[in-house]
């Protein structure tokens, strides 16, 4: 703690420092493709895996670079995904960047357009290369103003993830498929015991986009949108967006039935030691949850009908080092993300398929044999019908709406008057043009 | 041949000038440049003149952040100063296991922000927290703490004079220390009582130490930032937003660099004439004290 607060302003300067250093060497712009020679094309591939998934990838680009001895590719390790957009920019800024990068779908509206950044557009037109094959809320959240920047890397969404043994306690019958927002709000009032401190949901109540996407969820459930068509004004201070709001005050102020995490994942930990019934979350929290937890996954439980859910998916983004290295980049992401590969890659892992053909892949049915939570993980992929979306200002409208429904959660604010304001702020974020 | 020795003197600092110039000074120049520039930190930016500095004056976020960095400043420093003097006292003395306490009460200033954070999280979570438990073992309701947005700030002064009580004890004890013995004696000579003689005797002779931890502390508060990102994120609802965590959110996630340069520039502006006044004011009040 002793030079604390001071950390930041150090890492700050850093990273001002590192773009002065780039101004100065007039960095900027596109390198000749040096690594050339004897026709080989050396490209590298910046990534954040870890574990695994690490070793997953590794063993593919051994293969890859076996194989075909004109196309070489690097890996790189970024140092962990978290950190992987404020890495390329410094990287743009100084005019060194990978060929091929890992980056996280929200990142998309600070990269798309820069001249850096290849626009893939008409390369992911080839028929070959089969592009509606990707779900089509992963090409939305790859393409930015009608552009496409990225092939998706990687999926994922928010089902109800639910403790069996508290449910058979309570007497109550598992979540199904049928499930609408009654029958959720009854049974975490069922499954809730103030004297035992056991909660029926828990909700990520940190004002980030942790609180925001889960809401969004329950926005899409309804019938709502976030923003109007051409995205110039926001749409949710809608009934929709108030039926949803409504909801989440209803739970947590007047069945004070949600445990509200304040961001520090304390939810899973409860969960693990039986405090906590059910969970909106991703397959990233499964391989956390205790051997001797008995749980269960269902798709989320409907408003108007619909089980809308949210995904969150990141894009391999390629950047111009020279027409040769971009040729030969395209080259190795056309078989890294093919069905087949990426196939291979989810049974070594566990991810969620990022092709529906993946699905009908012979190696398919070991994948569910082997990763059972995953079936309706895979299965929910079909409720996720709409994209976040990729506009410059979207952080500012996230943080808009995960600031005020913190308010509605902590019995603070009123719905409506939340919502409002949350509008306000948003409309004033979209119309700065950003 | 002085000028031999004057060039030696300059090759061996030489290192230090370069780093401390390229990682200090360029920076604090650029920064300069940035707040007159609409600036995504990437693309060049456009120049616009004082507008950031004008967006500044009437922005409700900004001045939330200003109001809660001076009401953490006002509430920290003063807990923290009279605290680590009564604990520097109550160490400053010969009893068995004394290098213990002293250790003990040193420990926190070494641990990390995060994982002092993650310890406070747990300690004043509100469902399942040890000092909640403990409060409603003796009758009194649960608290919110970082949940509520009247008592998120408090927890983290409660939490920050934790982590730097040891700081000041330390301060405090080095200069207890060299509080010469014969004024203890010849005061205790002419009757004064121990109690009267510390606050009469010795308290005035650490106005020097007080000054110093008062300046030092109040700088960093003014720049508290780590704790706040670990914890609360400035939530709930913007009660724990200080002006570093602001100028944050503004560069690294909205990408409005020129704009959180113009933070920093009036936060650097404000440190100054605050550590200015207090410089002043100290000085004159410890003179006038001897």
């Amino acid at each position: 703690m002793t030079s604390s607060p001071r950390r930041i302003t150090a890492l700050a300067m850093g990273v001002v420092a590192a773009l002065a250093l780039a101004a100065c060497t007039g960095g900027s712009g596109n390198k000749p493709s040096s690594t050339q020679s004897g026709g080989v094309v050396q490209i590298t591939l910046s990534h954040g895996y870890t574990d695994v998934e690490a070793k997953a990838v590794t063993a593919q680009v051994a293969t890859w670079n076996a194989s075909h001895p004109k196309i070489q590719v690097k890996l790189v390790f970024n140092g962990g995904n978290d950190g992987a957009l404020q890495k390329t920019l410094a990287g743009l800024a100084a005019g060194s960047s990978p060929d091929i990068a890992y980056e996280y779908g929200s990142s998309m509206a600070a990269l798309a357009g820069r001249s850096q950044v290849v626009d893939l557009s008409n390369r992911v037109k080839d028929s070959s290369f089969n592009w509606t094959d990707f779900y089509s809320f992963e090409r939305d959240a790859a393409t930015s103003s009608g552009k496409v920047y990225g092939v998706p890397a990687l999926v994922d969404n928010l089902a109800l993830v639910y403790n069996k043994k508290l449910f058979d306690k309570a007497g109550l019958a598992y979540p199904t498929e049928s499930w609408t927002w009654d029958d959720f709000r009854t049974a975490a009032k069922k499954l809730t015991d103030a004297s035992r401190k056991q909660y029926g949901w828990a909700y990520v109540a940190d004002g980030s986009e942790d609180t925001t996407w889960r809401w969004l969820a329950m926005l899409w459930q309804a019938g709502g949108d976030l923003v109007s068509p051409d995205g110039t004004k926001a749409a949710f201070d809608s009934p929709a967006g108030l039926k949803a709001t409504q909801l989440l005050h209803d739970m947590a102020v007047t069945d004070k039935s949600v445990y509200l995490d304040q961001g520090n994942g304390n939810y899973l930990n409860l969960f693990n030691s039986g405090k906590i019934g059910m969970l909106w979350t991703g397959p990233w929290d499964l391989s956390s949850i205790n051997s001797d937890v008995s749980y269960g996954v269902q798709i989320l439980p409907a408003a108007e009908g619909t089980h809308s859910s949210i995904a969150g998916p990141d894009n391999w983004m390629v950047f111009n080092n020279g027409a040769a290295r971009e040729q030969a980049a395209w080259t190795f992401l056309t078989w890294l993300t093919s069905a087949q590969t990426h196939g291979e890659f989810t049974l070594a892992t566990g991810d969620l398929p990022t092709r529906a053909s993946e699905t009908k892949l012979d190696s398919y049915t070991g994948y569910l044999a082997k990763y059972p939570g995953d079936a309706v993980f895979v299965l929910n992929l079909g409720n996720v019908t709409k994209a976040r979306p990729n506009t410059k200002s979207y952080p500012q409208v996230s943080q808009a709406i995960g600031s005020q429904m913190q308010g509605v959660l902590i019995g603070q604010t009123a719905p409506q008057p939340a919502l409002t304001a949350a509008a306000q702020q948003a409309d004033t974020a979209l119309a700065s043009g950003q | 041949m002085w000028w031999s020795d004057t060039l030696a003197g300059w090759a061996f600092i030489s290192p230090t000038v370069l780093l401390i110039g390229l990682f200090g000074l360029v920076p604090v120049v650029w920064a300069f440049v940035l707040s007159f520039e609409q600036n995504d930190l990437i693309s060049p930016g456009k120049w616009v003149g004082l507008d950031n500095y004008r967006k500044l004056l009437h922005d409700p976020a900004f001045s939330n952040s200003v109001r809660n960095t001076v009401v953490y400043t006002l509430v920290f420093v003063p807990v923290c100063v009279i605290g680590s003097l009564l604990v520097a006292a109550l160490l400053n003395r010969r009893v068995r296991g004394i290098t213990f306490y002293r250790v003990a009460v040193f420990i926190p200033v070494v641990t990390s922000t995060v994982a002092t954070a993650t310890m406070f999280n747990w300690l004043l979570d509100p469902d399942f927290g040890v000092v909640n438990a403990a409060l409603n073992k003796v009758g009194i309701a649960s608290q919110g703490f970082f949940r509520d947005p009247k008592e998120a700030l408090l927890a983290i002064v409660l939490m920050t004079v934790w982590g730097w009580l040891g700081f000041g004890v330390i301060i405090y004890l080095a200069a207890l220390q060299s509080v010469p013995a014969d004024l203890l004696e010849a005061a205790a000579i002419d009757g004064c009582t121990r109690w009267r003689a510390f606050w009469r005797v010795e308290v005035p002779l650490l106005a020097p130490a007080t000054l110093f931890l008062v300046i030092w502390l109040t700088i960093n508060s003014l720049q508290l930032f780590d704790e706040i990102f670990v914890t609360t994120k400035g939530g709930p609802v913007g009660s724990t937003t200080v002006v570093v965590y602001y100028l944050y959110v503004q560069a690294f996630q909205f990408f409005n660099g020129g704009y959180a340069s113009a933070i920093a520039y009036a936060l650097f502006m404000a440190i100054l004439v605050i550590t200015a006044i207090q410089l002043k004011v100290g000085r004159r009040l410890s003179h006038g004290e001897r």
